[in-house]
């Protein structure tokens, strides 16, 4: 079993207009561990699995695996992805069994028949009926798809997973099923995983820490009940008030004006943190802080509490712990 | 440093960085084109003054040709002349009448482009309304009889090619009816047949690009949402339909516009019409190259051109495509 | 793609049978027959020179007539067969494999000359496919060697880019990805991944394009350039017969004719297959049957505020096999200023019941409904014209997806000014301002800047509180929002429900929310109605959600729904199964298969949704009674078979 390590990597598209998508993230996936990586969409965290596995240029930094780094790696390596669509995941042309098998290292299973047996295994480990390896995804519903998606990333005997919102394109009653089968089956194949999604609550099921992304960077990560009972950054406060509950009130922990603000532009971040044009503890509330436009609060974010990056953060405030969201692990 | 903040302000309005970097595009065709053509002539086997003065021809004569004709230098030299004649507006000479080639393509060209730009002003006049309002009637899968008729009529019409069109009109109302002229450029009337056998295959192509971009526009969310607005429908299709739809239907109607220039090659020599078209094919077969490839060179301009248009109109209509192209 | 494919040879055989399909078949059968035939047949007899009959028009012994040397033009034309179609189709394996191996170059090539390729294919594409020919024949000279091959180069570069297009959008889908991950080398990746997505459409566009070689042969010779003396095709039958045309129009016509005709066998194969391979469908061809009867529903309690009431509403889609009924009888009002909440998965029908209400179900779908009224007018049986002033202005909608519900080619302040200018009449300029003032009120900062703005450049929030916006340029009295959050980020969710719960405690204005959130809904209405298989199994207040719904379904539903405080010991609650397909509803309860609580009963009658108190209906015969909703867990490994 190995750790996934991201060290200060930056994803970067496009020329001089260009967008950096993913801007110096550092972030490690302990072995055997989850990590749960939330952000709303833009902020870079799918790309940030992408550049893991090489389908996003990695122009910063690297990305190690069990130390070694990932592109001296050969082409089959042990780390995997699971995509969000489970619609256009799968090749609609080629039965569930010929997309399994073919995600097999070489030589790892003698003769067809082998092969045949281990796609057996894989979709019994799914929850799948093995005899319907030669199905086409056309016949199947998204929560069996993405069984199948699963199943294909485990023939790859993968180390390391990475999940990339995969229950997002699911009905709730599925949703479930799906996550209940990546929880046993991290557990029981002791997988690292990194796992992804906008959704808090998923995420806080899973895992074992959790990262919060924003624009781009990681302002926020820690142990996942840390992280959701005290928050360091003002940016997961806001996440987790904003989570739908059905008991809670929409008006809880009203906002003032910058409720309304829009999200920032990727192609022109801030300055300094780029959360201070909507954050509510920031410039544009207490006026004194301008250090929060002029400094980037990325620098010393490792000696803060959950290595936030927020100039003020909660602990350094009086610390206000949120009252929900606190059962046992 | 004055480079520079020019570099800057284009870089920041982004009409003027799209109509740089569409000129420039403009501007490598054309030289891609010049080069082509000029190639063209090399790629012919053997010599073309042989070919084209023929077996019987003295060599001393071939030889004064070639010479003058400046095949015997170098290629990059050759390719000089050439660049520079393009530039001043020497095109070479015609081997078989002895006329400057721009001479020839200037009394050619004329008759050609009327007929090019009438034909296309048909086909948008006839078949923009056409398409809408077939649109319109077989929308969400109604009236099924009219909408196959529709479609077998224009797949019919769309495939038959202009000058087999050209022929049955000749067949019809030249011929059988003696309504108008079988061939010449007389008085209006004989613009008739030409135009009506260039337009009538294109017309029936974009009627249905017509219908099939109004219904796929039809089917948009901001269509519901016009009509949730509780607009009359013909709003609903004139102000919110058909702008979205004539994007598509721009691109394909340049693609039909260059079309036509080739298809009045072909009328052309049906109704011996004196233009580019007939003319072309007379220096294919007399083997008259510097004449082929002067006109090669000003059909290739004229597509040039139609694309060049037809990529700014797009701009223009739809807010989106500068920031698209970036 | 998202739809079965089933064995490959199925879509041919398919495309065999509809009336198109069959017609070109037997029109390209008859030309490849006589391709084969008539020369066999007929040779000497179009050679036979007939010095008595020369350029002569239709006889008994000569039906088309001759030519100038006495020549029968019909059986010339019969033979001329051979020629025409070899030629074409020559041309077309020859441009076809030159087009793949430009289109394969790139990504073969080192990135410079790869882009070069591009480039040279870019301006090629831009010409037409005659101008090219004429200008390779000039370069491989006049004759039909050199018409093959300058077809065949003419052909060449769209087919490239055809190539070029098609791989393109595979290897963007997340198949393609996900294959990369799993270390498919390039090779594999292209022989079992891209070629076989793109195969099909590359044969129907190969097939069309054989039908254009064979019209660009014909135009070739027809003008000398193409099959010279004394072979001939049609071309050069045509080119002969145009000269005699006033003697003998025959002669012209027929080759004319037999062109059309075997270019349109191409075609129309082609065409046939297109139409069953791509995504083009072919709705349902099945007469006006009635539409089946919606059972009858308990009549509901309608107070004086009764804003909108619904009565046994049912949508109906044709579909071949019959009809389709995706809301099964639905019934429920909306007081007015009352926020109520449509709750359901993914086909259950709530959105199509927010569509249906408002009147915006096209054809070939068809609604009825024992009442259905709005503000005390009867929206099925007033006509359009009547209705649009009132829905125009007291009824606003909300969609999904806010990217695609505003016309992408004007500005949204017109966009908004348009309902005042419509249903208020107000003037251009006083309607724009309203429009401006209206952005103002739902939040959106610099309100006169970004009405001048076109969609693009509002962010998905921005557009979603214009859309309201929208709606607020009348006087709504009915907000029906459908999903509106449900392509945003949370924080911006949350700051959307506050706008709309405050436009509704402003302007006295109902809300009909439709989700696939409980917690949204439970957030932001007093009462919400949970749908299931096109029906309402519930209908309760959200205060009572707590306490405990009745619908083992809307139990489940609440106790799938995973919350911040979920325990992480255990494993998540699931719903085993799915749902009935539309067309395939089981009689009884719908959720029967799924429902721990059910019975014989259940599995063969329908509950009818009922009241069990006084703001609480449930179409269930078993509701559940104890207070905490009981979790039907599973076990880990079983994870919920599907
Ligand atoms: S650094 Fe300033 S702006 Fe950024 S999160 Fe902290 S307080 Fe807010
Ligand atoms: S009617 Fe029967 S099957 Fe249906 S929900 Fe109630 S108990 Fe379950």
């Amino acid at each position: 079993m190995s750790e996934l390590m991201f060290d200060a990597v930056s994803v970067r598209y496009g020329g001089r207009r260009g967008l950096t998508a993913v801007d110096q993230v550092s972030l490690t996936v302990p072995a055997g561990q989850v990590v749960g990586l939330v952000g709303e969409s833009g902020s870079g965290k799918s790309t940030l699995a992408r550049a893991a596995v090489g389908l996003a240029p990695v122009s910063a930094g690297r990305v190690l695996l069990g130390g070694a780094d990932v592109r001296g790696l050969p082409r089959r390596r042990p780390l995997q992805l699971v995509f969000q669509d489970p619609y256009s995941s799968l090749d609609p042309r080629m039965s569930i069994g010929e997309s399994i098998t073919e995600a097999m290292p070489r030589g790892a299973h003698r003769g067809s028949a082998g092969r045949r047996a281990e796609v057996a295994r894989l979709l019994e480990l799914v929850n799948l009926d093995p005899d319907r390896a030669a199905t086409l995804p056309g016949h199947l519903s998204g929560g069996q798809r993405q069984r199948v998606a699963l199943a294909r990333a485990l023939a790859g005997r993968p180390d390391v997973l990475i999940a990339d919102e995969i229950t997002s394109a699911l009905d709730v009653s599925v949703q479930g099923a799906v996550l209940n089968l990546v929880r046993s089956l991290q557990r029981r194949l002791n997988l690292s995983m990194l796992f992804i999604s906008h959704n808090l609550a998923v995420v806080r099921y899973l895992s074992d820490q959790i990262a919060v992304m924003y624009l781009g960077r990681i302002v926020e990560v820690g142990p996942a009940e840390q992280v959701l009972t005290d928050p360091q950054h003002r940016y997961t406060r806001e996440l987790l008030a904003a989570a739908p509950s059905a008991h809670s009130s929409l008006f809880d922990g009203d906002l003032g004006d910058l409720a309304d603000t829009e999200p920032a532009d990727p192609h022109h971040p801030p300055s300094g943190c780029r959360y201070h044009p909507r954050c509510p503890i920031g410039p544009l509330v207490h006026v004194d802080r301008t250090v929060c436009v002029s400094e980037d609060p990325a620098e010393g974010a490792a000696r803060r509490r959950h290595r936030a990056a927020c100039h003020f953060t909660a602990s350094d405030l009086a610390p206000t712990a949120i009252p929900r969201g606190g059962s046992a692990s | 440093m004055t480079a520079a903040v020019a570099s800057a302000g284009i870089r920041d309005n982004p009409w003027l960085s799209f109509a740089g970097r569409r000129l420039g595009r403009f501007v490598v065709s054309l030289w891609v084109l010049a080069s082509t053509a000029f190639l063209m002539i090399q790629l012919v086997p053997g010599d073309p003054v042989r070919a084209a003065l023929g077996m019987t021809a003295p060599v001393e004569l071939v030889n004064a040709r070639r010479q003058a004709l400046g095949l015997d230098d170098p290629l990059w030299v050759q390719y000089g002349h050439y660049l520079r004649g393009l530039f001043t507006g020497d095109f070479g000479t015609s081997m078989s009448s002895g006329l400057p080639v721009a001479q020839v393509i200037g009394d050619r060209l004329p008759g050609t482009l009327k007929l090019a730009v009438l034909a296309f002003a048909v086909v948008v006049v006839v078949a923009v309304p056409v398409g809408v309002v077939f649109a319109v009637l077989t929308r969400g899968g109604r009236r099924r009889g009219v909408e196959l008729g529709f479609t077998s009529t224009t797949v019919l019409l769309a495939a038959v090619p202009e000058f087999l069109v050209a022929v049955g009109l000749v067949a019809l109302f030249a011929v059988a009816l003696g309504w108008f002229p079988v061939a010449g450029r007389g008085d209006a009337s004989a613009f008739v047949l030409p135009v009506a056998a260039l337009a009538i295959g294109p017309a029936a192509v974009l009627s249905r690009v017509v219908r099939v971009e109004m219904l796929s526009v039809l089917g948009n969310d901001f269509i519901r949402t016009a009509r949730a607005k509780r607009l009359p429908a013909r709003l609903v299709y004139v102000r919110h339909a058909l702008p979205n739809a004539l994007t598509a239907t721009l691109t394909l109607g340049g693609l039909m516009l260059t079309g036509m220039v080739a298809g009045t090659v072909l009328v052309e020599n049906v109704f011996a019409w004196p233009g580019l078209g007939s003319t072309i094919v007379q220096s294919i077969l007399q083997k008259d190259y510097p004449l082929v490839q002067g006109i090669v060179l000003v059909y290739g301009v004229g597509v040039l051109l139609v694309n060049l248009v037809i990529d700014v109109l797009l701009a223009l209509l739809d807010p989106r495509s500068t920031i698209r192209e970036s | 793609m998202a739809t079965g494919v089933g064995r490959r040879g199925s879509k041919w055989l398919a495309a065999a049978r509809t009336p198109l399909g069959a017609c070109s078949i037997v029109l390209l059968t008859l030309v490849v027959a006589l391709a084969v035939l008539a020369p066999i047949l007929w040779q000497d007899r179009a050679f036979a020179v007939d010095t008595d009959a020369i350029g002569q028009g239709p006889s008994g012994t000569h039906l088309l007539g001759t030519d100038s040397l006495g020549r029968d033009i019909l059986f010339r034309v019969l033979v001329a067969t051979r020629l025409s179609v070899t030629l074409a189709v020559l041309a077309t394996v020859i441009g076809v494999t030159v087009g793949l191996v430009l289109g394969a170059l790139p990504s073969v090539l080192p990135r410079a000359a790869g882009r070069l390729v591009i480039s040279v294919v870019t301006i090629a594409v831009a010409f037409p496919g005659l101008l090219l020919a004429l200008f390779f024949a000039v370069i491989f000279g006049v004759g039909t060697h050199g018409a093959v091959l300058a077809i065949a180069f003419a052909m060449a570069p769209s087919f490239a880019r055809l190539a070029q297009t098609l791989a393109a959008s595979v290897v963007g889908r997340d198949f393609v990805s996900a294959a990369k991950v799993a270390g498919v080398g390039r090779i594999r990746l292209l022989v079992r991944h891209v070629l076989p997505n793109i195969g099909e459409p590359l044969v129907v566009n190969a097939t069309i394009g054989a039908g254009a070689a064979l019209l660009a042969f014909a135009g070739l010779s027809f003008l000398g350039i193409g099959v010279q003396a004394p072979d001939f095709d049609w071309g050069r039958l045509l080119n002969e017969g145009l000269d005699g045309i006033y003697l003998n129009p025959a002669a012209a016509l027929a080759p004319g004719v037999a062109v059309v005709l075997a270019g349109l066998a191409f075609n129309l194969v082609g065409e046939a297959v297109a139409g069953v391979v791509g995504v083009r469908t072919r709705s349902a061809r099945i007469g006006r049957r009635s539409v089946p009867a919606a059972g009858t529903a308990a009549a509901e309690e309608h107070g004086d505020d009764a804003l909108l009431v619904v009565e046994n509403l049912q949508v109906a889609f044709p579909r071949p096999s019959g009809w389709t009924v995706p809301v099964r009888g639905v019934s429920f009002t909306v007081r007015a200023g009352e926020a109520v909440g449509v709750v359901g998965e993914s086909g259950s029908g709530k959105s199509l019941t927010g569509l249906a209400v408002s009147r915006l179900v096209e054809t070939p779908g068809v609604v009825t409904a024992d009442r259905l009224e709005f503000a005390g007018t009867p929206l099925l049986t007033t006509p359009e014209r009547e209705l649009r002033g009132l829905l125009g202005t007291s009824l606003a909608m909300v969609f999904q997806d806010p990217m695609t519900s505003f016309n992408p080619t004007r500005r949204i302040g017109r966009q908004l000014a348009e309902v005042s200018e419509q249903h208020q009449g107000l003037p251009r300029r006083k309607a724009f301002e309203r429009a401006v003032g209206r952005l103002r009120s739902v939040r959106i900062p610099a309100a006169e800047r970004r009405a001048r703005q076109y969609p693009h450049e509002f962010s998905g929030g921005m557009r979603q509180r214009a859309m309201i916006g929208m709606g607020l340029m009348g006087e709504p009295r009915l907000i029906i929002a459908d999903e509106p959050t449900t392509a945003l980020d949370v924080t911006v969710q949350r700051q959307l429900l506050r706008l709309l719960a405050r436009t509704r405690t402003e302007g006295d204005t109902a809300i009909l929310l439709i989700s696939h959130d409980i917690a949204v809904v439970s957030q932001t209405c007093d009462r919400m109605l949970v749908m299931y298989a096109g029906r309402v199994v519930e209908d309760l207040l959200t205060g009572d959600l707590a306490a405990g719904p009745r619908h083992p379904y809307t139990r489940a539903l609440l106790a799938a729904t995973l919350e911040l405080d979920t325990d992480r010991a255990e494993p998540l609650t699931v719903i085993p199964g799915r749902p009935p397909e539309p067309d395939r509803v089981p009689a009884g309860c719908a959720f029967a298969a799924r429902c721990p609580a059910a019975t014989d009963q259940c599995l063969v009658e329908d509950p009818v949704l009922e009241s069990v108190t006084a703001a609480h209906r449930v179409a269930c015969w078993h509701p559940q009674e104890d207070a905490a909703p009981e979790r039907a867990r599973e076990a880990v490994t079983a994870g919920g078979a599907e």
